[in-house]
């Protein structure tokens, strides 16, 4: 075997309440395609942004050709010859397509910029990539597609030893990615280490030499591709032991009337004729790979996004009638992915943040003012109800922990009772303890009707919640799944396109 | 299918190119309705004397440019002037120090208070709009209880300066230019300007790719201070003294003249060149303009507003076209496992 470029010996993080890296050691060798795969959260990500130099490891050593290094910040990884293709677009929309590849490497003579050999520079690394853009053109003026070329373009500029692709094909047409695979394939001979993360499981066994999972943080296991079988991946990165799980220990209730009926939703390039039915008292889960849709999914449906076609129609009081997409907020609470960013209004109190959501509901009857008296009465109510622990009513949102916070956003739903639910990730970030307090008042809205879809990237807590699935995969809906269906299914359905290899 | 693509883009740029370039439109009808209706405005000496009361506003204004095109604000610039220029005129007439060592210090002081506002956004990350208040504040508080509130005038030989010509060319005039093609390949040629967009455009981003954005926002305010002084110096030759009220408005003058110019106030977009001339050309001919055709000169303020919220507007407006771009490409969407394909189905594979 070659000697390693790049070795991590014990590398450990943690977020507050997260243990996001725990003893990670793993060798990098030159020449080499290393696929690591895992679920949302198992650490991957993470793990990318200690060598990018983005974050720093609370433990562990990173050894360079055999040389102890300290990777403190994106300039370091630079230095070392490491690049990073980050998953989301890092992109600056207004400036050219130079000044973006070049930004932290600008050919200068006298201090200026020499834009000639920027330029012929760009062009022959695009070149190399099959595209023939105008290197002056603005990112802004790019379809995804190719701004997502321009990132790859900007890493394979300059001298690079190790490079990072973080999910890069994410937004890539089929020609594109197939020109992206010749060109890692290229860089293979040159030597040079890949790093490749993906969710589109295929894509492993097209590029890649090797592959490591993780799970929970930690290495689960891996190795050299040519053993390994798509199932393989799929028991690695969820766990041997519950692959053929089933979550069956619901007490499968009988679902009522249909509450939310979504006919043919589409949102240009985001979302791809949606169709489903929602019923009273029914949990519909949403599995998808992040990128997939979902949250754009729970967007557009509240009317916090436009679409451009289909029709939503609501139960109001028995009948199903089709309503404005404007109005759909009226019908529908939504609980964000970002509980302090869109959720609470943080500074203010616990009673301001319940009653927010309902103030028509409390106007006194006298005046055209604000009963205080029945809103404190209201929000105590449900403070009880909830066991939100909070000593009282006119505490700041900020200073509860993140559980409490969730269930004032929940209490602030509950005062406006609306028959829909719409749950983002409603326990991302929150303690075990807190996670099942959640799951239990998910439980009771369903018992008495409430009609709830809920989002979460945590597969086991999606199992043990909803009633039924359903997987999205590219802005579609790609597969319906009952309650009885295993984890496998799901994320075998949503890493897609090589679903008949998995059985 | 690509055709589609292509040819929905190129309707999406006609319009693009009318919000984006909005004001030359506007500049164009000012041209026209101004020459049609006063006899005079559409002569070389018209043009020229425009040219001439807008050349210290063009003069100060490059490095607020900067601070705005870094996404972040500096209201401070007319106070830095008034300081900067009543230290120097009292240095100068009190104290009888010559002005070749006054003129550069001058410059100096308003580099000075320019770095105080860096450190203040910078270090103790106070919000540039309220730090640069306080700086405002501060700054024109200092100068009017050094200058006693008092008109301070400077010596004869100086005040010619302000109307001294080569050819038929205003000196401020030739200044200005020299200063706003000096900005201009600062801002487009050099690392530091690159980075200054890429700051405005996105600033995590750029401190992910080795920006040091702390270091050059600084310096963006620096620069500010910096021209925010010298176009002090040309009001002060204009006008012959330094006056109470001198710089008073500037800031929003300037800022105003930004916004024409099309230079968004959300950063990381805008030029030096021919953005700011052009907002400075229009705001001068709409001044001149109605002079010229004997408007009230409370007309002045009412029409300036006006443009002022047609250009924040197109910006607006220009933000909304590029969001609706499409988010993920038009490739046709994979093959799907299909809605029907339950699990009964998949079991029995098994």
């Amino acid at each position: 075997m070659t000697e390693t470029f790049l070795r991590t010996i014990g590398i450990s993080k943690s977020f507050p309440g997260v243990q996001a890296l725990n003893n990670v050691s793993i060798e990098f060798f030159p020449g080499e395609v290393l696929s690591i795969v895992g679920t949302n959260g198992a650490g991957k990500t993470t793990f990318m942004n200690v060598l990018g130099g983005i974050v720093q490891a609370d433990k562990g050593e990173i050894y360079i050709e055999g040389k102890l290094v300290e990777i403190n910040n994106p300039l370091d990884a630079e230095k070392y010859g490491i690049a990073f293709v980050h998953q989301e677009t890092s992109l600056f929309p207004y400036m050219s397509i130079i000044d973006n590849m070049c930004i932290s490497s600008f050919p200068n003579r006298i201090g200026f910029i020499d834009y000639k050999l920027a330029k012929e520079r760009c062009e022959s690394t695009l070149r190399r990539l099959g595209c023939n853009f105008n290197p002056r053109a603005k990112i802004q003026d790019l379809c995804p597609g190719d701004q997502q070329i321009v990132e790859i373009a900007r890493a394979l500029l300059g001298e690079h030893r190790l490079i990072i692709f973080d999910e890069p094909t994410s937004s890539l047409s089929i020609r594109e990615k197939t020109r992206l695979f010749e060109v890692i394939k290229s860089l293979k001979k040159e030597g040079i280490s890949i790093i490749f993360i993906t969710h589109l499981l295929h894509e492993i066994f097209e590029v890649a030499d090797r592959l490591i999972a993780f799970r929970n943080g930690e290495i689960a296991g891996g190795g050299i591709i040519e053993n390994i079988t798509y199932k393989d991946v799929i028991s690695l990165m969820i766990g041997e032991k519950e692959t053929d799980s089933f979550f069956g220990h619901r007490t499968l209730k009988v679902v009522g009337d249909p509450a939310l009926e979504v006919e043919s939703l589409s949102r240009r390039g985001v979302l791809d004729n949606i169709n489903f039915t929602l019923h009273k008292g029914e949990v519909l889960g949403i599995w998808g790979l992040l990128g997939s849709g979902r949250t754009e999914l729970a967007r557009a449906l509240v009317g916090l996004d436009p679409i451009d076609k289909g029709r939503i129609k609501i139960n109001q009081n028995g009948t199903i009638k089709a309503i404005r997409h404007r109005d759909a907020k009226k019908w529908i609470g939504i609980i964000t992915e970002n509980r302090r960013k869109d959720g609470l209004l943080l500074p203010m109190s616990v009673k301001t943040n319940i009653s927010l959501a309902s103030l028509r509901k409390l106007i006194s009857r006298v005046w055209p003012l604000i009963d205080t008296k029945l809103e404190t009465e209201l929000s105590k109510k449900l403070v009880n109800r909830l066991d939100i622990k909070i000593t009282s009513l006119e505490r700041q949102v900020a200073t509860l922990s993140g559980g409490n916070q969730q269930k004032v956003i929940l209490a602030k739903w509950l005062l406006r009772n609306p028959l829909i639910y719409i749950m983002d990730e409603p326990t991302r970030g929150l303690s075990v303890e807190a996670r099942s307090e959640v799951d239990r008042i998910i439980g009771e809205l369903v018992d008495s009707g409430a009609a709830i879809l809920i989002i979460s990237s945590d597969i086991d807590e999606l199992m043990n919640v909803s009633g039924r699935y359903l997987v999205m995969r590219r802005g579609r809906i790609v597969a319906e799944f009952q309650a009885e269906a295993s984890k496998s299914d799901l994320i075998a359905a949503a890493a897609g396109d090589s679903h008949k290899e998995v059985c | 299918m690509e055709m589609e693509i292509v040819r929905k883009k190129q309707h999406l740029d006609v319009r693009y190119f009318i919000v984006s370039r909005g004001f030359v439109i506007v500049l164009v009808l000012c041209f026209i309705v101004f020459s049609i209706i006063a006899k005079n405005f559409m002569t070389l000496k018209n043009m020229v004397r425009i040219l001439h009361a807008e050349a210290p506003l063009l003069i100060l204004v490059p490095g607020l440019a900067m601070v705005i095109m870094t996404g972040k604000i500096d209201i401070s610039v007319g106070s830095i002037a008034f300081l900067s220029s009543g230290i120097g005129v009292l240095l100068l007439t009190h104290y009888n120090i010559p002005p070749y060592v006054v003129f550069p210090l001058i410059v100096v002081i308003g580099s000075i208070l320019g770095a105080l506002n860096g450190l203040l956004v910078v270090v103790l990350k106070i919000t540039p709009f309220i730090a640069t208040m306080g700086t405002m504040f501060i700054a024109r508080g200092v100068a009017l209880q050094l200058t006693n509130s008092m008109v301070l005038s400077i010596p004869k030989e100086l005040q010619r300066l302000g109307y001294a010509k080569v050819g038929t060319i205003y000196i401020d005039i030739i200044i200005a230019a020299i200063v706003l093609l000096l900005v201009y390949f600062i801002h487009v040629r050099t690392p530091f300007g690159r980075h200054i967009m890429a700051i405005g455009n996105e600033a995590n981003v750029a401190e992910q790719l080795g920006v040091k954005v702390p270091k050059i926002t600084f310096l963006a305010f620096v620069l500010s201070g910096l021209f925010a002084s010298l176009g002090g110096i040309f009001v002060l030759f204009q006008v012959g003294a330094v006056t109470p009220t001198m710089g008073q408005g500037y800031e929003f003058n300037a800022i105003a003249l930004c916004i024409i110019g099309g230079i968004s106030l959300f950063g990381g977009e805008g030029s030096i060149l021919p953005g700011l001339l052009l907002g400075g050309i229009t705001i001068g001919v709409i001044e001149n303009g109605l002079t010229m055709i004997g408007a009230s000169p409370y007309t002045y303020p009412f029409v300036k507003g006006g443009v002022i919220f047609i250009a924040m507007y197109a910006d607006s407006i220009k933000r909304v076209l590029q969001k609706t771009k499409i988010a993920i490409p038009e490739e046709p969407f994979t093959t799907t496992v299909g809605l029907n394909h339950k699990k009964s189905s998949v079991r029995s594979n098994k």
